[in-house]
């Protein structure tokens, strides 16, 4: 008869003719999920004709996902599961086989995620960061709105997340601050003296640490330091309370965040900075210190006394005027980052990231802005 | 002998006791649910049972392994037969439902991906959960369809045993009671045994075989609901006395 396929087996399964006439899909062995890449592979090698019946006489054993693989083949040789006929099926795989071939209708594929391209994934970050520094525009305008009510009403200050927060940011940042700015000093008092040993020039190394590290160095490391340390622990910290409805209860309660989380963090971090970049002075300069005598024959003695005269304080102010200004933007952006984070975990990680670079790079480029401001002064 | 043998479990939180002896024997096939009060260590039983934390004394067979006393690979064979459904889902934050769906058969099944995104519209249909969801990240989704996603997940490796850890919370009753109805239905169609964490009577009173008390750091009662509901012990009288004042309500009415 031509309308019978011809007779095929494998393995898994066989196609034949039953005695009636009908194309039978005749199961064999045990099917399950380790073996369905072979199974697929049976099924698929089957041409399957639009009337067929299904047996089981010689089936051990079915679970779910190998009868899935089975209705996949059905329905891509065009035969609803459901209506086939199932024939000496033992009570259990028939039960398997009905179940699941009560799920799904049709042969639908997996949807994928979209992909941007390249140029689309380009503008989309350019569109995202502008409003990240929109939204940065906006909460700046905020926390200025909050620190105004501090002047008129200053008993509204929250004296004790103040100094909880200065102890965290300052107090507990004293030793990795001290350490990384003494390792700077020797490392700039080497460097320099490295040179300045060639031209006989010894003692101008302690200009150079003194200019170079109240001015600049210290500054900026431990800016770039507490950007680290307690910008990210700002958007961790605000993160965390967002994905616990906390900021929301603050609200619920009429109290305003800002007031409550935004301003002391700032305060205490304006306050804190200078501080550190007070200590990492002196640190880098006691490093350079240090190093002077056994490399450069610079005693302590010659070393302070050309330090007085060289280290005039408007270079220390400079360094300290920038602290309390690179504080205000990384506690801005930490606490930003922290109070519009997405409401999952994921997030708070993300931002957390995002918080660390933001910070750094805001702080370089108000570094260079003081720069130029300084050098137009003259001072 | 039973696919889940719990034997004289004893659990201390530092001076704190959990649990004091806890017993019981689990067969194939059936739907047990285990409550108690909160902080009654209900959670942390379950943990013990799937392996996650040590019992301070005691042994927990599933599937004929010790899972405190046996070698890590006779363990990991058995992690490869049990799904285990978290309270919140636990899915991978950073990959979308159809790879968490897939990750089980990647990690632990050479098959080829054709296969493997066949498998995952098989799963996300037996949980329930319509194809769009397969692109969707943890986060998109809601608190129901996150469980149905965790579902489709523990369901990937073919389990003989699921452990749900308070399945229905957090859902409505019309999303729950269907959730139960489809854990019935791996019940009965396919024979998987099924051992629910749950404070949900509805789901106690409508799809389970046996309901396990653990109070006091030890099993209260044990048998069918209808038995366990008359059980003489005021933590177990006042459980349930919420649903008898409603059912006695109902007969008047």
């Amino acid at each position: 008869m031509p309308a019978n396929p011809r007779p095929t087996a494998s393995r898994w399964c066989a196609l034949e003719t039953d005695p009636s006439g009908r194309a039978r899909l005749s199961l064999r062995g045990a099917w399950h999920l380790p073996d369905l890449a072979a199974i697929q592979r049976a099924l698929g090698a089957q041409s399957i004709p639009p009337r067929v019946i299904v047996s089981g006489a010689d089936l051990e054993s079915i679970d779910t996902s190998a009868a899935w693989m089975l209705a996949e083949a059905l329905r891509a040789a065009g035969v609803a599961p459901r209506k086939v006929e199932l024939q000496d099926f033992e009570a259990a795989p028939r039960r398997v086989l009905e179940r699941v071939f009560e799920l799904g209708e049709g042969s639908q594929t997996l949807p994928r995620r979209k992909r941007l391209g390249a140029l689309a994934q380009f503008g989309k970050s350019a569109v995202e960061v502008g409003h990240t520094c929109a939204g940065h525009v906006t909460f700046l305008g905020e926390t200025m709105l909050a620190l105004l009510e501090l002047l008129r009403h200053p008993g509204r200050l929250r004296l004790k997340e103040l100094t909880v927060q200065f102890e965290q940011t300052g107090i507990n940042a004293i030793p990795v601050v001290a350490l990384v700015t003494l390792l700077i000093g020797i490392v700039i008092a080497y460097l320099l003296g490295l040179q300045a040993e060639k031209y006989g020039a010894n003692l101008f190394v302690v200009d150079g640490v003194g200019i170079g590290a109240t001015r600049e160095f210290a500054p900026i490391i431990v800016a770039v330091i507490v950007a680290g340390r307690s910008g990210a622990a700002f958007t961790a910290q605000l993160g965390a309370m967002r994905l616990g409805e906390e900021i929301d209860a603050i609200r619920t309660l009429g109290l305003s965040p800002q007031q409550v989380l935004v301003v002391p963090r700032v305060l205490a971090l304006m306050l804190s900075l200078p501080l550190l970049v007070f200590l990492g002075d002196v640190m880098s300069i006691l490093g350079a210190l240090w190093i002077a005598e056994p490399m450069l024959d610079i005693t302590p003695d010659t070393f302070l006394a050309r330090l007085r005269e060289a280290l005039s304080v408007r270079h220390v102010v400079v360094g300290l005027v920038k602290a309390p200004v690179f504080a205000f933007f990384i506690a801005l952006i930490g606490t930003r980052m922290g109070m519009t984070v997405g409401r999952d975990t994921r997030a708070v990680g993300l931002a957390t990231t995002s918080t660390v670079v933001q910070s750094i790079v805001a702080v370089i480029l108000l570094d260079a802005l003081f720069a130029i401001i300084f050098q137009r002064l003259g001072i | 002998m039973g696919v889940i043998e719990v034997d004289n479990v004893v659990t201390r939180f530092g001076e704190q006791p959990v649990h004091a002896g806890v017993n019981f024997s689990i067969s194939a096939g059936t739907l047990v649910a285990l409550i108690g009060g909160s902080g009654s260590g209900k959670s942390v039983l379950l943990r013990e049972m799937i392996g996650l934390l040590r019992p301070d004394a005691g042994t927990v067979r599933v599937l004929g392994t010790d899972m405190w006393g046996d070698t890590e690979e006779e363990v990991d064979a058995v992690r490869r037969q049990i799904g285990v459904l978290f309270q919140d889902g636990a899915l991978w934050s950073s990959l979308t439902v159809a790879q968490n769906v897939a990750a089980p058969m990647r990690e632990h099944q050479k098959l080829p991906p054709p296969v493997v995104r066949a498998q995952v519209r098989l799963r996300l249909a037996q949980a329930g959960l319509p194809l769009s969801a397969a692109t969707k990240l943890p986060s998109e989704l809601s608190g129901g369809m996150r469980k149905r996603a965790a579902l489709a997940r523990a369901l990937a490796l073919e389990p003989q045993i699921l452990f749900l850890d308070e399945p229905t919370s957090g859902l409505d009753p019309i999303t729950a009671r269907a959730f139960d109805t489809m854990v019935r239905g791996l019940v009965d169609d396919l024979g998987i045994t099924v051992f629910i964490v749950t404070h949900d009577l509805d789901t106690l009173l409508g799809a389970v075989d046996r309901v396990i008390v653990l109070a006091q750091g030890r099993v209260r009662a044990d048998g069918p609901v209808r038995e366990v509901m008359h059980v003489d012990d005021p933590w177990v009288r006042s459980y349930f006395a919420v649903r008898t004042m409603l059912e006695g309500g109902d007969d008047g009415g």
